[in-house]
């Protein structure tokens, strides 16, 4: 018996073996944590660079659609003649130069769509920070363009560090007071998938007359539980609105966009 | 420069990592905490999917009144007793090592969860009680209606069992998906436990890890049979294990069908969660994990249909349809290569520049998901088609019908085939929304067709003359050794799976909700993983073979002690006096 006891031992050696093998010899990618970089406004172009590639390929986990082409555009070959992304950014969208719209695209991805892909970036506030965001520009525009982004564009963007000299958050939107709707409207994104008065994405349904068709109670529920319910004929669109207002809007800002939208008859 | 400016946060990051993480020699406290909950994990897949069928195999012992069904049941059952003590144990591990190693993490959960882990605890001491009794008491209720009550008891073993499942699997699930508001102080006002146990990702892992455990224990029990046919003395007792080994078998692979459309369920409800974590699933750095997935399954397929096609040999009448295995072995071979291939290639900017994206010229085309799709729903064809030619083989229909019918389902699989083949071919004309929902044609198809046929097929079958018995034991070694095969891969896939499942959480205890500050909070490739898993199976694995060789022990007592009673010649030559029929275990 001891023979067949062997036999056995040797099999299941050798298939564990070579499960273990051949997961060794495909490509080995860690997923990395994501550093709180840090760059002071001294901070020099190489630097953004060296340290926005790092993000690209890593922490942004940006190549999972950008590095392919199907997905999203591929940002560092050629696109339909217009050279990397470095180079078509400045002409992508008007009246916009390449930093500011690199740097939309990033926060603000339902802004602007190219034409052909779906709405499925989403915000990277919520994975990077404001330096990590500007590295990654800086990065994108060292593809064929000229970097601009300065230590300014991080200090003008962070959010200012809390009372008693508590280190920012490493990550996460900026989080300002106001109650004022529009102004939540426009600086929480809501403007990239909502239109009121004809201006905003049409990513989502308009917010005009949203109040006749639904209660205030409902519109709560959607924005904290964007999934609850999907509004007809914007099925393709499910699962697109992120689910994180809850914690990006504080409680009197969600009673103050609920009362606002609840009243738009 | 910059490390001046970050010492702030520096300084931040070890204040919030004080105390929130112990220290384990050589693997770390990561290492430590899955090795403990991979291994539970194993067991606890064991001792929830092998009660399912032995409620089942007795229920059909009951109804047929074939005690050979009973027998069996019965030595399912015995396994359990052991892997159940296994199972507590490797669970006190890992609370143990959640405890001294993730001290904060595991008091957010203990904060949000506590009620429902005492709950636990108290299932798990009714469920260790009823297994006891449903054992134990096999011969006190062996009869009349004593024998329902004991089917009874079977039936509430699962019903604890899968409520305890239930409990774990809303732990783990609130780490992948917790309800909005909840921060790493608790949950907000108005979400309740509940809401945290129910969360977004919750029902799908029920579901899926219900499906996977009755494969996983059917596949282990499959292996327990094969050692135990090729350690078998005489032919009856081979034959018992050659047909214990195909009805394990049969149990895993059937099940194992299924589990892909579940797989599809839960990762459709991951992306609907969070479109990030869902990406990084597919396609960021966890979509090799899918490359080595197919690997596996497709061995687990290799496997499943060659066991099959050996113990046609075993059948009388079964030579007919042997002709067409060397077709079905190059099909399951076509579609094995087209599913491990590769998608996007890894390579360095240069030559990304130079492919004009990651895709590489010729083996893109493969790489994609209408090439794998069309792959994997006809190799679940095909092993459907292996298991409907053996049920089949031994049978002389008789019904007026017969022939039509047979046509009726070589129709159904063309027609399921063709339709597989359709959408496969004109998913690359088509934009990736479009295609995505093709999926959908091709899986309700092959589903169509395995129930169509089988429908047929159980009416075809009626008052069917027999070609001859089939010759259970008559089976080569060769075909014991495909059933060690096909439960090393099921374990091995196990792990690979949980790797894949707790990965996409990537530096986040609770996703968006607690991050990871540990020095090991970044998530490791895909090699290292796989020695991590490939330890855990090990473990797993010896344990097994351990628990095996007490349940042979307890069997060899039980026939000592039988012998004893029945006045047998024992091995050291004394003779007790008779007393009667006595219980005996594992008879």
């Amino acid at each position: 018996m001891w023979k067949t006891n062997l036999k056995i031992l040797v099999l299941a050696l050798l298939v564990v073996g070579f499960y273990t093998t051949f997961a060794h010899i495909i490509p080995q990618l860690q997923s990395e944590v994501p550093e709180a970089l840090a760059l002071g406004s001294s901070v020099t172009p190489d630097q953004l660079v060296a340290a926005g590639e790092k993000i690209f390929n890593g922490a942004g986990g940006c190549t999972a659609c950008h590095g392919l082409g199907t997905r999203a555009p591929n940002l560092i070959t050629d696109y339909k003649g217009q050279g990397a992304i470095g180079a078509r950014c400045g002409t992508r969208k008007p009246n916009m130069d390449c930093k500011a719209y690199l740097y939309e695209s990033l926060t603000q991805p339902q802004a602007y769509i190219v034409a052909g892909f779906d709405p499925i970036m989403p915000d990277m506030r919520k994975q990077l920070s404001e330096d990590q965001i500007w590295a990654a520009v800086a990065f994108l525009e060292s593809q064929g363009g000229t970097v601009d982004v300065t230590g300014d564009d991080i200090k003008r963007t962070s959010p200012a560090p809390a009372a008693g000299g508590a280190a920012p958050a490493p990550a996460g939107p900026a989080m300002t007071a106001t109650l004022d709707p529009l102004k939540l409207y426009s600086e929480k994104g809501c403007v990239g998938c909502h239109q009121i008065d004809g201006k905003g994405g049409n990513i989502g349904p308009s917010w005009d007359h949203v109040g006749s068709r639904r209660s205030a109670a409902s519109i709560r529920k959607k924005i904290l539980n964007p999934s609850s319910d999907t509004t007809k004929g914007y099925e393709k669109f499910a699962g697109m609105m992120p689910g994180t207002f809850g914690t990006m809007l504080s409680a009197a800002q969600l009673e103050a966009l609920v009362n606002f939208l609840a009243n738009k008859k | 420069m910059i490390l001046s400016l970050a010492l702030p946060l520096l300084q931040q990051a070890v204040s919030d990592t004080a105390g929130a993480y112990g220290h384990f020699p050589g693997i770390g406290g990561r290492g430590a905490v899955w090795i403990a909950a991979e291994v539970h994990l194993m067991f606890a897949a064991f001792v929830l999917g092998v009660p399912m069928f032995a409620v089942i195999t007795e229920l059909i012992g009951i109804v047929s009144k074939d005690s050979k069904y009973d027998k069996l049941s019965h030595e399912f059952t015995r396994l359990l007793v052991f892997a159940y003590s296994a199972t507590a144990l490797w669970g006190a591990m890992l609370l143990f090592a959640l405890t001294t190693l993730y001290p904060k993490f595991w008091a957010h959960m203990a904060k949000i969860f506590s009620v429902s882990m005492w709950i636990y605890v108290s299932l798990f001491f009714v469920e260790s009680f009823t297994l006891y009794v449903y054992y134990y008491g096999w011969e006190r209720f062996r009869t009349g209606r004593a024998k329902w009550f004991h089917l009874a008891l079977g039936v509430l073993l699962n019903a604890w069992g899968t409520t305890v499942m239930l409990i774990a699997n809303g732990w783990l699930t609130y780490m992948m998906s917790p309800p909005k508001g909840v921060t790493a102080e608790g949950l907000p006002p108005g979400v309740t436990m509940w809401n945290a146990i129910a969360n977004a990702t919750w029902i799908p892992i029920n579901i899926h890890r219900l499906i996977a455990n009755a494969v996983f224990g059917g596949s282990i029990v499959a292996a327990y049979a094969a050692y135990r046919f090729l350690a078998a003395k005489t032919d009856e007792e081979r034959a018992h294990y050659d047909w214990m080994g195909y009805v394990g078998n049969f149990i895993a692979i059937s099940t194992f069908i299924v589990l892909p459309f579940a797989g599809y369920w839960l990762g459709r409800e991951i992306y609907q969660y969070n479109q990030q974590m869902g990406i990084t699933m597919m396609g960021g750095f966890m979509s090799w994990l899918w490359i080595v997935q197919a690997v596996l399954i497709g061995v687990l397929f290799l496997c499943a249909n060659y066991y099959l096609w050996l113990g046609m040999g075993r059948i009388p009448g079964a030579e007919r349809f042997v002709p067409y295995t060397k077709w079905m072995l190059l099909l399951l071979i076509v579609c094995w290569i087209a599913w491990s291939t590769p998608h996007t290639m890894i390579a360095t900017r240069a030559e990304l520049a130079a492919m004009g994206g990651a895709h590489h010229p010729f083996l893109n085309v493969l790489g994609v998901m209408s090439a794998k799709n069309t792959a994997v729903n006809l190799m679940i064809l095909t092993t459907f088609l292996s298991f409907l030619i053996y049920r089949r083989a031994n049978k002389e229909t008789v019904v007026p019908w017969a022939r039509t019918g047979t046509m009726i389902q070589g129709a159904m699989f063309a027609i399921a085939a063709g339709v597989v083949l359709f959408y496969g071919v004109y998913g690359y004309f088509v934009e990736a929304i479009v295609r995505i929902g093709f999926s959908v044609y091709q899986v309700l198809a092959v589903l169509a067709c395995i129930l169509g046929v089988s429908i047929i097929d159980a009416f075809i079958g009626r008052g069917a003359k027999s070609r001859g018995e089939i010759r259970w034991g008559q089976m080569p070694d060769r075909s014991q050794y495909a059933l060690f095969v096909l439960a090393v891969t099921f374990t091995w896939l196990m792990g690979l799976m949980g790797f894949a499942r707790s990965g996409i959480r990537q530096h986040w205890h609770v996703w968006e909700v607690m991050r990871d500050t540990s020095d090991q909070a970044f998530t490791p490739a895909l090699g290292y993983a796989a020695n991590m898993i490939s330890a855990c199976v090990l473990i797993f694995l010896s344990l097994v073979a351990f628990i095996f060789w007490l349940g042979s022990l307890a069997e060899s007592a039980g026939h000592t002690e039988a012998a004893e009673l029945r006045g047998v010649a024992l091995p050291h030559g004394a003779k007790m006096p008779a007393r009667g029929t006595a219980p005996v275990t594992g008879d």
